[in-house]
C-alpha cells in the first residue's frame, strides 16, 4: 500500500466530498434551536438550502465522508475495498475547523457525516463521536448536523451520538433483504434494522425525559431518516412504497430517499451500463409518492397493486390516481372536505388549507384559487366553484389525459416523444425474470 | 375627488400615510398612498404631504396588533417592504376588510378579498426572498477580521435578515451591505445590530480580506464543483432553484 504522509486538506476535501456525493440527503430541516450568544449556530426548522450544485441538488451541508477506507465491498460503492482509489481520512480536528470556517461565512447549514468502515464499525463510530463532541463541546457549535449510525456499532456508542447530532440516518442500500445479500455481502438486512429501531426506542424515551424535565439533552431532535438505491436491483415501484409506508409507519422515519442508481463500479452482479443514465424520471416519481405518503394521507395500496406495479413515466402519482377515480370528482371548492381536496391534482396541502379558511369568509372563485398558488391547468378538470367549471370540458379519462399531457411537466424527449397510447403501463425497470439466478452464479 | 397621501418609502413613511387616511376616515376607494420619489401625477386628486412620525407609526402598529393579532402585523410589516408600488394602498385596504368581518384577527385568511390577497402576495414574496438570502449570502473575512457581505435584493430584506444572523454569529463582528437600497447592517460582538442608512460609508476596506480567506474561498469552491454527480447534471434545474440574479453576488458562482 502506497502511504502518503502529507495531503493537503484541498486535496483530502477533494477526494472525501467526491467519496460522499452519492448520500442523497442534504436537507437542514427538522428542528428549530435559537442561539444561546455563547458560540455560533441555530437551526431553522423548515431547513435553509445555501448552494445548488450543478446536478440541481441543494447544497445545505457540508457533506463529507470522515474517511473512505473501507473494509466492506458492496458492489455498487466507489468507496468498496476492491476498488483501487486514493484513499484518506479526516482527524477530527480537521472536520471542526473546515465546519466552523465554512458556517461563519454562511456557506453552510451545518455537517453531514459519513464515513467508510475502517478498522471495525465500533473504531469508526468513535472517531466520528470525536469530531462531533469537539464540535459541540469545545467549538461550542449550534448548527445542525446529520451523522450515519454504522450498523454493528456498539449501542451505546450509537446512543451518546444521538445526544449531539440532530439528524440520524442509517442507510437501509437497497429495498429487500434478497438484493442486500446479492450486492452487499458484508450487511445484512438485520444489521441494518438494529440500530435503526435503537434510535426510535431512544427517540421516544427521550420524549418522555423532555415532558418531565424540559432542559433534559434531546437526543435526534431532527428524527430519522435512511435511503435506499433505485434501479440497481429488480424491486417494482409497488415493493419500493410499501418497504417506504412500513418504514414510516412502524420505524416513524421522518423521511426515506431514494437514490437512482449511478454506475460507478464495473461488476457482474450489477444491472448492464446503458447510455440512458440514471433512472431520475421513476426517482422522481417515487419522490412524488413520497409525499402523497406523508402529507396528503395516500396509501401504498391505492397508487399501485400487484397487477399494476410501477409508476406510469407520463403521469405523477396523484393525476394517475384522479383518472382512475374519476366517480369522486368533480369536488366542489366551497364544500368539499379537506381530505378530499387534497386528493386534488393541482392543489397541494398549502393551498388546501388556504381554501379551507378562506371560504369560511366568502365564496371563492377560480381567480382567488389562482392567487392562493392553484395549478389551474392541472385542477380545472377535477373542481366546480358554485357548482360550475372553469371551461365546459368532459369528465373523461382519454379527453383529460389528452389534454394534462399537453400542459404538463417536462419530460425527457425519450419518453414525450413515445406516445401515451402505446404505453398507457411502462415500467423502467431493464431487467428480465432470470436476475436473481444469473447474479447469483457470480457469488 | 381622490385623496393621495404622498410619504416616503420607509417603515415610518408608510404607516404614517395610513395613519393619516385612517384619521381621515376614508375609505378604499377614496384614497392612495404614494411615494415621493416615484409619484406620477393624476388629475382630479388631491395631494397631501405626510408628516412623518415615529408616534404615527408605533400608533398604527399597536393598532394592527391589537386589532388584527401579531401574526397578521409580521405579514403587514413584510408587504411593506415589499418593491410593489401600490404595497401601501394593500396594507391600508387590507386593515379596512378586516372591520368588516366578524373576527377581524382571521383577515389574512380573507383570499377573496383583493386588497387582502395582495397584501399576502406581498408579504410572501418579501419572506421568500428574506429566507432565500438566509442561504445565498456569503461573508468574507476582510483583514480586520470582520465579516463583510454584499447583497443585490429586490424588496427591503435588511431587517428581515439581521436578527436571523444576529443569532446565529452571536459572537463576531459583521455586516452587511444591501446595494440596491444602500443600506447597511452592522453588528458588533456580543452587541445588538443597526440599521444604517443615508451615510457615506467608506468602503476601500471592504475589498481587503484576511490572510485565510483565499483558502477557504478555494475551498468551498472546489467542494460546490465536487459534490454534483456528473450524470446527473441539470441545469435548468439548478436555474429554478438559484435564479441568476442572485447569483452575482454569490463566491461559488463567479
Amino acid at each position: 500500500m502506497h502511504i502518503q504522509e502529507s495531503m493537503s486538506m484541498y486535496e483530502k476535501l477533494n477526494i472525501l466530498t467526491d467519496a460522499a456525493k452519492y448520500d442523497v440527503a442534504c436537507t437542514s430541516s427538522g428542528t428549530s434551536r435559537k442561539g444561546d450568544g455563547t458560540g455560533m449556530g441555530t437551526c431553522e426548522q423548515s431547513g435553509i438550502c445555501h448552494s445548488f450544485s450543478a446536478d440541481g441538488r441543494c447544497i445545505s451541508l457540508l457533506k463529507i465522508l470522515f474517511t473512505n477506507e473501507c473494509i466492506y465491498d458492496c458492489r455498487y460503492c466507489v468507496n468498496r475495498r476492491s476498488n483501487d482509489i486514493i484513499r484518506t481520512s479526516f482527524t477530527p480536528d480537521e472536520v471542526c475547523t473546515l465546519t466552523m470556517e465554512f458556517y461563519r461565512r454562511n456557506y453552510i447549514e451545518g455537517l453531514f457525516l459519513s464515513s467508510g468502515i475502517l478498522r471495525s464499525p465500533d473504531y469508526t463510530m468513535e472517531l466520528i463521536y470525536a469530531a462531533l463532541y469537539k464540535l459541540r463541546r469545545e467549538c461550542n457549535f449550534q448548527g445542525y448536523i446529520h451523522v450515519k449510525a454504522i450498523p454493528g456499532a456498539n449501542t451505546e456508542l450509537i446512543q451518546r451520538v444521538g445526544f449531539l447530532a440532530d439528524r440520524m440516518s442509517v442507510n437501509l442500500e437497497l429495498p429487500t433483504a434478497e438484493s442486500l445479500r446479492l450486492l452487499a455481502p458484508h450487511k445484512s438486512r438485520r444489521n441494518i434494522l438494529t440500530p435503526m429501531r435503537l434510535v426510535q426506542n431512544r427517540m421516544e424515551e427521550n420524549k418522555q425525559e423532555l415532558a418531565l424535565y424540559r432542559n433534559a439533552p434531546r437526543f435526534v431532535p431532527a428524527g430519522q431518516s435512511t435511503q435506499m438505491i433505485i434501479g440497481a436491483t429488480p424491486e417494482t415501484d409497488y415493493q419500493i412504497i410499501q418497504v417506504a409506508e412500513s418504514l414510516y409507519q412502524k420505524f416513524e422515519l421522518k423521511r426515506v430517499f431514494y437514490s437512482a442508481f449511478v454506475h460507478v463500479n464495473e461488476d457482474k452482479a450489477l444491472p448492464k451500463r446503458t447510455d440512458e443514465g440514471p433512472p431520475l424520471l421513476r426517482e422522481h416519481r417515487l419522490y412524488q409518492a413520497d409525499w402523497l405518503l406523508r402529507y396528503y394521507h395516500f396509501q401504498a395500496s391505492e397508487l399501485l397493486s400487484e397487477e399494476n406495479p410501477n409508476f406510469n413515466v407520463m403521469l405523477d402519482p396523484k393525476c394517475n390516481w384522479a383518472l382512475k377515480h374519476l366517480e369522486q370528482f368533480p369536488v366542489e371548492i366551497n364544500r368539499a372536505d379537506y381530505k378530499m381536496l387534497l386528493r386534488v391534482p393541482g392543489l397541494g396541502y398549502k393551498s388546501a388549507v388556504r381554501i379551507v379558511k378562506a371560504r369560511r369568509l366568502g365564496v371563492l372563485g377560480f381567480t382567488d384559487l389562482k392567487k392562493m398558488g392553484v395549478v389551474l391547468k392541472r385542477a380545472m378538470y377535477f373542481i366546480t366553484c358554485s357548482g360550475r367549471m372553469m371551461y365546459p370540458t368532459k369528465l373523461e379519462e382519454d379527453y383529460i389525459t389528452r389534454n394534462l399531457l399537453n400542459v404538463g411537466e417536462r419530460l425527457p424527449e425519450e419518453v414525450r416523444n413515445m406516445g401515451y397510447r402505446q404505453l398507457s403501463l411502462f415500467d423502467d425497470v431493464r431487467f428480465g425474470s432470470g436476475f436473481y439466478e444469473k447474479a447469483g452464479g457470480t457469488i | 375627488m381622490k385623496t393621495v397621501y404622498i410619504c416616503n418609502d420607509t417603515i415610518t413613511g408608510i404607516f404614517s400615510a395610513v395613519y393619516d387616511a385612517w384619521r381621515d376616515r376614508q375609505r378604499e376607494e377614496t384614497c392612495k398612498i404614494a411615494f415621493k420619489n416615484t409619484l406620477e401625477q393624476e388629475l382630479f386628486c388631491e395631494y397631501r404631504q405626510v408628516e412623518e412620525t415615529e408616534h404615527k407609526a408605533q400608533a398604527v402598529e399597536n393598532l394592527i396588533k391589537k386589532h388584527l393579532g401579531r401574526r397578521a402585523y409580521w405579514d403587514l410589516y413584510h408587504a411593506v417592504l415589499s418593491q410593489d408600488e401600490e404595497k401601501g394602498d394593500a396594507v391600508l385596504g387590507t386593515m379596512l376588510a378586516a372591520r368588516e368581518i366578524p373576527d377581524s384577527t382571521k383577515i389574512m385568511e380573507h383570499l377573496s378579498h383583493p386588497k387582502v390577497a395582495m397584501a399576502f402576495r406581498l408579504g410572501r414574496n418579501v419572506e421568500g426572498e428574506a429566507h432565500s438570502y438566509k442561504g445565498f449570502l456569503r461573508f468574507r473575512e476582510l483583514a480586520s477580521g470582520v465579516l463583510y457581505s454584499e447583497i443585490t435584493p429586490k424588496n427591503q430584506v435588511l431587517t428581515c435578515l439581521a436578527p436571523h444572523f444576529a443569532d446565529r454569529l452571536p459572537l463576531e463582528n459583521w455586516m452587511i451591505y444591501d446595494k440596491t437600497h444602500q443600506m447597511f447592517v452592522v453588528h458588533e460582538k456580543a452587541k445588538k445590530w443597526v440599521l444604517v442608512w443615508n451615510e457615506d460609508i467608506d468602503l476601500s476596506a471592504a475589498s481587503r480580506v484576511s490572510d485565510k480567506e483565499m483558502e477557504y474561498a478555494r475551498l468551498w469552491k472546489s467542494f460546490v464543483r465536487t459534490i454534483a454527480i456528473e450524470s446527473r447534471t441539470n441545469p435548468k434545474c439548478q436555474l429554478n432553484h438559484l435564479p441568476l440574479h442572485f447569483r452575482g453576488d454569490m463566491l461559488e458562482m463567479g
